[in-house]
């Protein structure tokens, strides 16, 4: 281990630490973030030797290729991949959080920021449980005060604290958008207000009360029981398929998505019918198009006859006959899109 | 008495995270018949016509706020979904996502068919992890059955969803900070103008609109716009999601016309079923908005110009009911917590004068308080208005107000606590500490 000595997790605005460890502290409020129990004590950060095959495996690689091609540009994956880091590792050491920065291409120093500025990610090891008791005003209505005292005497630990045998920590957080079900906990990524069948529930209308905990506390007993090490839970929720990715990630093109963005789809289901009136085109529309072309093939070339507005149904050649070839070009700005399929004017039949 | 229509909370319970089931309810009867036909100039003059309003709290017309996206740019549209439910008291996304999934995808093809978009963001915040499954499940579907993806439904058109899990930050439910946390940044809000509609997510035009506000346009596409703007009041039209709590018999999600009295929403057997103990006051919009003494409650009607009259706000339909046993010091000692904890540290009046005031508070709580000391934080909180990029500080600022105003003799009970309290105030004892 890389003894590292120096507080990385800033959470506050009026907490000034310098970078040797506690003793250093030079003045410091109390404030909020000290009643939410998310300060902690530097900890010893393992080195990137040591964390780098749970970020190097190949599962990983492919999760954040994934998540690369959903944004314009990388570091709109900064987030999801230091989700990934914590799912991981159980919480982002600073060289995981240098090594998102890596990925997302942009510098430690603004991956430090992000990391710090988001109270969900964890710069320091919990225990296997992780409860977190909403606080806020709903919940304090409800009897949140009640329901954490009873928490911090059976657990026998403060807000912020980890049991000795590393199973619970306990925090409290900020509305946890759960009201109806004050007071409310999450116990690691599960929103728990009460146990059925073995599983941990939300049923509407149902909040935390001490016998509650008591059952939720025993699960967490029971699941510990079950499995050696907690199972791991997608941090992002499950992978979708189907997707190609945003048509101008990082790499699916260069550097400025907005040149390279792709051009607009071609224009779709042209169909041409001749009558006595001349040759009559429909199509199928898409919100994208600003500007749309009709183009007949005369000889070997084709020539512009018309653009219909972007309301129109149906475009009309007067001059045309059965026979005729035409074509039809959309454009979005400056982009401007495959021409369509070529359509043969066909008799109207009947 | 008619039975209310549900458009947004319909499906609750039936099992419509599941694209069959959702499909027998009727779900993406849009995709299918009606929306392709339709231009983008119709389909934008559908939601003007409907009357929806923004439903995330600003009561932003969504019609209009969609006419701003500059077409003809060639620039690509990115529409953003607000799934940063943070807002005290507000959990209606956080159960619509949960119930049904398919709906929000439905809404996002109409929006992105309006406003030309080829991709679309759900920022989810962090703590919804459940809910982010639910819709990573049902994207899978949807791109199972080709209403997603490349040329749906064999015309032009092509889109992509994209959830995005945010990571613990209230801010990031104010439009531009959620931009930036989208593209990877800190979620600090940014200075307006420009506006998201023109430079919003990666410099291009971009729609933000909430969960709630996407959710009501497949109804509205199935039905008519009429039969939507029929409902509520002339002003503010539809239906609302409401999230009663507190210390309500049934506290949960209700939907109802806009309009409704509040004290049918808190007492009437079909929403919240009636209040615990005497009323004392109720929070009509989420934690930032002004209090209601019952003697106001009586008065109030569920809608933005009602509630503005009473000098509050609908905001996100967060409805907390508190009883007598309530301690109103306590609970904006809560809110003041709350509110310092979540400043994004961008400007100054916010960083410090948040704190400021909570130490102010807390000093009060625990019997350290002083004459003027409420004259002190209604000063305080004065100065929020306008000081600041987004208004997150003057959230705080009017609880404040209205809590001081309305229970004035409560707060001078706790300075009273102090024996001192006639003595001037020395800075030193400001600090905050734990009050439970």
């Amino acid at each position: 281990m890389n003894e590292y000595q120096g507080h990385l997790h800033f959470v506050a605005n009026n907490t000034l630490t310098l970078d040797k460890g506690p003793s250093a502290v030079v003045e410091t409020l109390p404030n909020p973030a000290d009643q939410l129990g998310h300060k902690h004590p530097p900890v010893a950060q393992p080195s990137w030797k040591e964390i780098a095959p749970k970020l190097e495996s190949p599962e990983v690689k492919l999760r954040i290729a994934d998540m690369l091609s959903r944004y314009p540009q990388a570091q709109g994956a900064l987030l999801e991949v230091l989700w990934i880091a914590q799912e991981a590792l159980g919480w982002v050491p600073r060289e995981a959080i240098r090594w998102a920065a890596g990925v997302c291409g942009c510098s430690p120093a603004h991956a430090f920021g992000v990391a710090t500025f988001y109270t969900m990610y964890k710069h320091a090891p919990t225990g296997r449980f992780l409860l977190q008791f909403c606080r806020n005003i709903s919940c304090h209505v409800m009897g949140a005060p009640d329901v954490i005292g009873y928490t911090e005497k059976t657990l026998n630990i403060k807000t912020g604290g980890t049991t000795p045998d590393g199973l619970f920590t306990l925090v409290q957080v900020e509305c946890l958008g759960a009201c109806g079900n004050g007071p409310v906990m999450l116990v690691n990524d599960e929103f728990a207000t009460d146990v059925e069948n073995g599983k941990l529930t939300l049923k509407p209308g149902v909040g935390l009360t001490p016998e509650r905990i008591d059952k939720i506390l025993k699960w967490c007993y029971a699941r510990e029981a079950e499995f050696k090490v907690e199972p791991s839970r997608d941090a992002l929720g499950g992978v979708v398929n189907g997707h190609k990715g945003h048509s101008g990630a990082p790499g699916a093109s260069a550097k400025s998505q907005v040149a390279d963005y792709a051009p607009p789809c071609p224009i779709l289901g042209v169909k041409a019918v001749a009558s006595e009136a001349g040759v009559t085109l429909t199509w199928k529309g898409a919100p994208e198009f600003t500007q749309i072309a009709v183009e007949r093939l005369e000889g070997s070339s084709w020539k512009s006859i018309g653009a219909p507005g972007l309301k129109d149904k149906e475009f009309i050649d007067a001059t045309g006959k059965a026979g005729s070839e035409y074509r039809m070009i959309a454009t979005s700005g400056a982009r401007v899109a495959k021409p369509s399929a070529v359509a043969k004017a066909i008799e109207k039949a009947g | 008495m008619a039975e209310t229509v549900k458009v947004c909370t319909g499906n609750f319970g039936k099992g419509a995270q599941d694209i069959a089931v959702y499909r027998k309810l009727g779900g993406y009867a849009n995709i299918s018949s009606r929306l392709f036909d339709l231009s983008q100039f119709e389909t934008i003059d559908i939601v003007q016509r409907s009357g929806l309003r923004g439903r995330g709290g600003a009561g932003f017309p969504t019609g209009m706020k969609w006419s701003f996206v500059p077409r003809g740019t060639g620039k690509p549209v990115y529409i953003v979904v607000n799934a940063d439910e943070g807002e005290g008291g507000t959990f209606k996304d956080h159960r619509l996502m949960l119930e049904d999934p398919h709906r929000l995808i439905e809404g996002l093809i109409i929006a992105a068919w309006a406003l030309g978009a080829r991709s679309a963001y759900i920022y989810v915040r962090g703590e919804f992890l459940p809910s982010i499954e639910t819709l990573n499940k049902a994207l899978n579907e949807a791109y199972a059955e080709h209403l997603l993806g490349e040329n749906i439904g064999g015309t032009a058109f092509s889109f992509d969803i994209f959830v995005h899990r945010g990571a613990g930050a209230y801010i990031c439910g104010e439009e531009t900070a959620l931009i930036n946390s989208l593209e990877g940044q800190k979620g600090q809000p940014r200075l307006k103008p420009p506006f998201p509609a023109v430079n919003g997510a990666w410099q291009l035009p971009t729609c933000v609109n909430n969960v709630e506000t996407l959710m009501a346009l497949p109804w509205i596409f199935e039905h008519s716009p009429e039969a939507y703007a029929a409902m509520g009041t002339p002003r503010s039209n539809g239906t609302k999601v409401f999230c009663v709590s507190g210390n309500v018999k049934k506290p949960g999600v209700y939907e109802a016309p806009l309009g409704i009295p509040l004290m049918e929403m808190l007492t009437s057997s079909e929403y919240a079923g009636g209040i615990e103990g005497t009323l004392k006051g109720v929070v009509p919009g989420g934690s930032s908005t002004p209090v209601l003494l019952p003697s106001e409650c009586e008065k109030a009607i569920l809608d933005y110009e009602s509630l503005a009259a009473l000098k509050t706000m609908l905001g996100s339909g967060a409805i907390i009911a508190f009883n007598e046993k309530c301690d109103v010091v306590q609970l904006l000692g809560v809110l003041g917590n709350f509110y310092t904890h979540e400043s994004c540290g961008q400007c100054t009046p916010c960083r410090e004068g948040t704190g400021f005031a909570n130490r102010v508070m807390h000093a009060l709580l625990r019997g350290e308080g002083h004459d003027g000391d409420l004259e002190l934080l209604l000063s305080i909180a004065d100065q929020y208005n306008g000081t600041t990029i987004c208004p997150l500080a003057p959230a705080l600022g009017m609880p404040i107000t209205a809590f001081i105003s309305k229970y004035r003799s409560e707060f001078e009970a706790y300075i009273a606590k102090n024996p001192n309290h006639a003595s001037p105030r020395v800075n030193a004892t400001i600090r905050p500490g734990a009050f439970w």
